[in-house]
């Protein structure tokens, strides 16, 4: 069949997989709201998430669609659909989920396999609370001009962040990852495929030249990411040297000011105007 | 700084703890406060006006232009009629997040300067977290997605909402007689003590996890169903074509109240910047 995609699925079923991760995880976030968290101390005790539904389903069919399914169901069902969605703030989390998810349901070839699978979840659970946690820190030293110089500041941040690392990784990331994960995929494993009319994933399905390529995308991925966390690092830099010319010279400052003003306010209408004729023209 | 807003929102909401409760949130999130004035607007200059808000504070440190900023979107917020419950809960968030980190900075050796850097971050948080709270709960989702796609955001996404809002009711249900058919085959221990609470609690859990198995079947199958009936009325095709997607954009239209709102918002950050400027560069800029 021409319509085949390289692991056996067509573009339909990988849309259905998307629809069932995006279900399942939302309601699953929907649902960890309701479980209570506990403080002893510093240790927190918490459901942080159930991440083990998107890591079984990533083992099971392609990745990206469930990693974009799962991503996309957290956003929809448990942000927007109870008020709660916090804007360009959760650019982060979609990102790092849907990574985390991709990059451990490319790593597993034998859903059989238990030790495969649960190592490959612990590691997607760390890389993704891993870079929740970078971006954090870069967040605090965006907003805090000169952080280095503040006393005991970048101390108290790197400890905060680095221990809510820690405590996540080894109390959800086990208990709420990687066990599931471990007793689900090899229990769905060819009970869950024949529902959705796709074949079981074959160990030499993966092979055929696909990881090489899954690796590539992954290894890309993670240079996408420290670019991301670069750009808003330098974003930040940049801006302090508007600053300096500021009080160095008042009126260029503002001139500098009011010319980025004007620009982005040029582009907004020109792309206004553009998106309006091509939505008029069409059809 | 949300996190905890949402724990605290979790904790409050484990008092009433029932999916049924959850389910009733979510209905009138979904309808409830279509008649509030930021609800009437373009959803796209919504999200402009968001951009700007919720970018630009992160990279300005003059406390007066910081100070107008966030009355304006307390304004706004108060107008999009956001339940206090939340207002409060946010607030709550937002003080408690900075009040640890100062705690664990003195530890280390901080100072009145840290409070100073602090407090800017602080008020920086407020106005983004609250201009967002402004235009993402005051806008009901249908329209937040008919806006973020005139943009460009794929339409996947909007596709996505509106079968959350359709699905999540039923697979609310569904998740809960499966939850209650596991309750009434299984024995839950006793919780009297303190240690039987802790079993309690582990075994809820438990439960819960092991409900998923059934449901990731019956779902599976379900959205087999689903896919099959979009693509029989030609969804994959219809979603790259522009002619049904401007059909499906016909509603959005800038009407007067949108360009009084833009103009508001531009004059009174303008007025803040100019007194800003005024009140003595270096004085305030810390």
């Amino acid at each position: 069949m021409s319509a085949k995609k390289s692991n056996g699925m067509n573009q339909s079923q990988k849309l259905m997989v998307f629809v069932l991760t995006m279900s399942l995880y939302g309601l699953a976030t929907l649902i960890t709201e309701l479980i209570p968290k506990f403080q002893v101390g510093i240790v927190e005790f918490s459901v942080e998430y159930f991440l083990f539904i998107p890591l079984s389903l990533a083992m099971l069919f392609d990745p990206l669609s469930a990693a974009l399914g799962a991503s996309t169901g957290e956003l929809v069902f448990s942000e927007i659909m109870l008020g709660q969605f916090g804007g360009l703030g959760e650019l982060e989390k979609f990102l790092t989920v849907a990574i985390g998810v991709y990059i451990a349901g490319c790593l597993v070839k034998d859903p059989k396999n238990r030790t495969q699978v649960g190592a490959a979840a612990i590691l997607g659970v760390i890389l993704q609370l891993f870079m929740g946690m970078t971006v954090d820190i870069v967040k605090v030293q965006t907003a805090v001009a000169e952080f280095e110089a503040v006393p005991g500041l970048p101390e108290s941040v790197f400890f905060t962040e680095g221990f809510a690392f820690l405590n996540d990784v080894l109390f959800s990331g086990i208990f709420f990852c990687m066990l599931p994960t471990m007793y689900l995929v090899p229990r769905l494993y060819g009970k869950i495929e024949p529902l959705l009319g796709i074949k079981p994933r074959q160990a030499q399905d993966q092979i055929s030249g696909k990881p090489v390529l899954s690796v590539k995308a992954a290894v890309l991925s993670l240079i996408g990411f420290g670019a991301a966390v670069g750009a808003e690092y330098l974003a930040e830099s940049g801006m302090q040297i508007i600053d300096w010319e500021a009080s160095w010279a008042e009126s260029s400052g503002a001139l500098a000011v009011g010319i980025i003003v004007a620009a982005a306010a040029a582009a907004i209408v020109i792309f206004w105007m553009k998106r309006n004729a091509q939505l008029r023209n069409a059809g | 700084m949300r996190c905890i807003m949402l724990e605290k929102l979790s904790e409050n909401i484990f008092d009433k703890v029932s999916i049924d409760f959850l389910r009733n949130q979510v209905l009138k999130n979904a309808y409830g406060n279509n008649d509030t004035v930021i609800a009437a607007l373009d959803p796209r200059i919504l999200l402009l006006w968001y951009l700007f808000f919720g970018l630009v504070p992160w990279f300005m440190d003059n406390v007066i232009l910081l100070l107008g900023m966030f009355l304006l979107v307390a304004v706004t917020a108060r107008l999009a009629k956001i339940a206090p419950l939340v207002l409060f809960l946010f607030c709550l968030g937002v003080f408690t997040q900075t009040g640890y980190l100062l705690l664990v900075s003195l530890f280390f050796g901080g100072n009145g300067e840290t409070v100073v850097s602090l407090l800017i971050m602080t008020l920086k948080v407020a106005v983004v977290s609250l201009a967002s709270v402004t235009v993402f709960s005051g806008l009901d989702p249908d329209r937040l997605a008919n806006g973020l796609e005139w943009f460009g955001c794929p339409e996947r996404f909007s596709f996505s909402i509106s079968f959350g809002y359709r699905m999540l009711p039923i697979l609310m249900e569904e998740f809960q007689n499966i939850l209650l058919s596991y309750r009434l085959r299984g024995n839950a221990p006793a919780r009297d003590t303190l240690a039987g609470k802790v079993k309690w609690l582990v075994y809820q859990v438990k439960v819960i996890m092991s409900a998923f198995y059934p449901l990731m079947l019956n779902t599976a199958k379900r959205s087999r169903t689903t896919v099959e009936a979009l693509e029989l009325k030609g969804y994959r095709y219809a979603s790259r074509n522009m002619a049904v997607k401007r059909i499906r954009l016909a509603s959005l239209r800038l009407k007067k109240a949108d360009i009084w709102f833009v103009g508001l918002s531009a004059v009174w950050t303008a007025v803040c910047l100019g007194l800003s400027q005024w009140v003595g560069s270096g004085v305030l800029q810390i």
